[in-house]
């Protein structure tokens, strides 16, 4: 095995205030739309903490888009401009994902400091990070407050149409999360993949699937 | 007349109270029509009786001397009363203690502005019997029976000669000038609250409440009023509620359509504010702290406030002119454009959205349980791979 350094400090620093912020803005909106269903707090409380924590997740999502322009690691956020070679490249990931992993094939995709994202990993992250989450963000600010924002509410289609377009992107990461989690456990033992994102930013890659970016043995 | 704490005070008036007791006397007899015109451009629609009171009441230093040394304003506003609910019915059904005949000389003692004001709620009682019936057990009438000076009547919310239909808010405002202040202290987004919801909503806690979706001129920033002798709204909603039960999303839609048929003019919008089903329950005012705080009243879905809904355009003498529609508008995705202005969260969310998230959460939850099952089915058929392998690999090997 080789070890080879993937997710630098930041990234690891963000993606760590993300997991917990997510997970806590997921629980309060669910109290905040279905109060009577859901009894995990007062719905005054769920509508406070979503609302600090939603901040904090914005100014975390600066940490990210920072490291991201003014480094070199950009890189791994290139979107592979050959549908062709995309969709194939996506459909043998899959074809992996579905067979491969368990008779121990090898990942088609090769990881490297500037190459982490396999197919569906990089056009999956790419929609989130560049699309839903600055969406989530902006919806999520215009109905923290619609007074205030009402041109802007209005301009986007009314209060309405902005609730519902942040509903539809809390729903697509209900569904996100725990898509995200498991396949966060396919490493090659299932804490793998979350020691190198919490912790060490190692990822251990087999010798042969070794190129680029900073090593250690 | 009975006086309203909101009118303002009169100017100073430099007459001697004789002098001015002979002029009306003379003007009266001699020149009524003249003052009749002065108020006409108002009260061309009062009946020529009232045209007669407001012939000398017009008059803007008309006033009289109280037991108290204060004085009180006999001034009417012609304009404001003719516009009023009550220019319909008016002067003499309210004072109809008055003998014109006898009316300038009158010496009716009244002991202070305020003992006026109370004596002539009995007066409003003669019509609005059940409003007062509300009220006598509201914190108002509590605080009038403990002699509490500042304790509202009738006229000092609903004026006492320009009496028009009012949003809560502004009335209220009137003597609670620091509402906004006490709600911002504890209730999150004070100010939209405050501007869609009535204070009689939450004030009145034993009412019952509904959804009042008004028409609003988002260009013009104002209400959306009937015009005059053209009543086009009710006949507009008739057209679009073909089967006459309420609108429903979808004739909802409609509706909006023709409402805004002309794409080049200014684009109405509903606006929804959550009031009480009549405006008689809003007299059965509570003190605050048995006031509504239950973010649930509002935001829990079928919530009590939704049960009813209506749609409503201002009428041209003011008051709303409502059409029903059906509760399930509030909810419909149908109702994305149509109630682009109005949304509970929580209380009016689109089941549809509902549908999705289960839908999403169940497809989340199969990934790893699929994901495992596909596993042990490959890794049992990559063994019998390897079994049946084994098992004709000498065969094979025999044959070659």
């Amino acid at each position: 095995m080789q070890r080879l350094y993937v997710h630098p400090l930041p990234v690891r620093i963000w993606h760590l205030i993300n997991a917990i912020g997510f997970v806590a803005m997921l629980l309060t909106g669910a109290q905040i739309r279905y109060i009577g269903l859901v009894d995990l707090m007062s719905f005054r409380t769920a509508v406070t903490v979503h609302n600090w924590i939603g901040f904090v997740l914005i100014g975390n999502y600066f940490i990210w888009l920072l490291f991201y322009l003014f480094t070199d690691k950009i890189r791994v956020y290139h979107p592979e401009l050959s549908p062709t070679k995309h969709f194939q490249a996506s459909f043998r990931q899959l074809q992996y994902y579905g067979y491969g992993i368990f008779k121990g094939s090898p990942n088609p995709h090769q990881l490297s400091a500037y190459d982490k994202f396999n197919p569906m990993q990089s056009m999956m992250y790419q929609v989130v990070m560049f699309l839903l989450v600055p969406l989530l963000a902006v919806t999520g600010i215009l109905l923290w407050d619609v007074q205030g924002f009402y041109g802007a509410v209005d301009f986007f289609g009314g209060v309405r149409v902005v609730d519902t377009v942040h509903v539809l992107i809390f729903i697509f990461f209900a569904f996100f999360i725990f898509l995200h989690v498991y396949m966060g456990s396919l490493g090659h033992t299932p804490t793998a993949h979350y020691k190198a994102m919490f912790i060490t930013g190692y990822e251990e890659i087999e010798e042969e699937h070794a190129q680029g970016g900073a090593t250690k043995q | 007349m009975a006086n309203s704490r909101k009118e303002k005070p009169m100017r100073a008036a430099t007459f001697h109270k004789n002098l001015i007791t002979a002029a009306f006397a003379a003007f009266l007899v001699l020149f009524p029509m003249t003052f009749v015109t002065a108020a006409a451009g108002a009260a061309d629609s009062l009946s020529e009786g009232d045209k007669q009171c407001l012939g000398c009441h017009s008059f803007d230093g008309l006033k009289k001397d109280l037991a108290d040394g204060k004085t009180l304003s006999l001034h009417i506003q012609g304009d404001a009363f003719a516009k009023s609910i009550h220019g319909v019915i008016g002067c003499a059904v309210c004072h109809a203690e008055v003998d014109l005949k006898t009316h300038s000389q009158a010496k009716k003692n009244i002991a202070s502005a305020r003992e006026y004001s109370i004596a002539m709620t009995k007066v409003c009682s003669g019509c609005h019997a059940e409003a007062l019936k509300q009220n006598e057990g509201s914190i108002h009438a509590m605080l009038l029976g403990r002699g509490n000076l500042s304790a509202p009547v009738c006229t000092d919310c609903h004026g006492s000669h320009a009496i028009s239909p009012k949003t809560a808010y502004d009335t209220c405002v009137g003597c609670h000038q620091t509402a906004m202040g006490t709600h911002q202290k504890w209730l999150l987004n004070a100010g939209l609250h405050l501007e869609v919801v009535s204070c009689a909503a939450c004030h009145a806690p034993t009412a019952q409440r509904m959804v009042d979706l008004r028409l609003y001129d988002g260009v013009a920033r104002k209400w959306v009023a009937e015009k005059e002798g053209l009543p086009e709204f009710e006949k507009m909603a008739r057209a679009a509620d073909a089967d006459g039960n309420g609108l429903d999303a979808l004739e909802l839609r409609k509706l909006m359509g023709l409402i805004n048929r002309d794409p080049a003019g200014p684009q109405k919008n509903l606006r929804g504010r959550i009031e009480l089903r009549t405006g008689v329950e809003a007299h059965r005012l509570s003190g605050k702290i048995s006031a509504i705080k239950d973010c649930a009243s509002c935001h829990q879905q079928g919530a009590e406030p939704f049960q009813n809904v209506t749609i409503s355009i201002v009428s041209a003498d003011g008051k709303p002119l409502r059409y029903k529609a059906q509760k399930e508008v509030l909810s419909s995705v149908l109702s994305v454009e149509s109630l682009r202005e109005f949304y509970a969260v929580g209380g009016t969310r689109s089941v549809l959205l509902d549908i999705l998230l289960i839908l999403a959460v169940l497809a989340g939850v199969s990934v790893p349980i699929g994901h495992q099952i596909l596993k042990r089915i490959v890794k049992k058929q990559l063994e019998r791979d390897a079994k049946t392998g084994a098992s004709t690999k000498p065969e094979d090997h025999g044959r070659a």
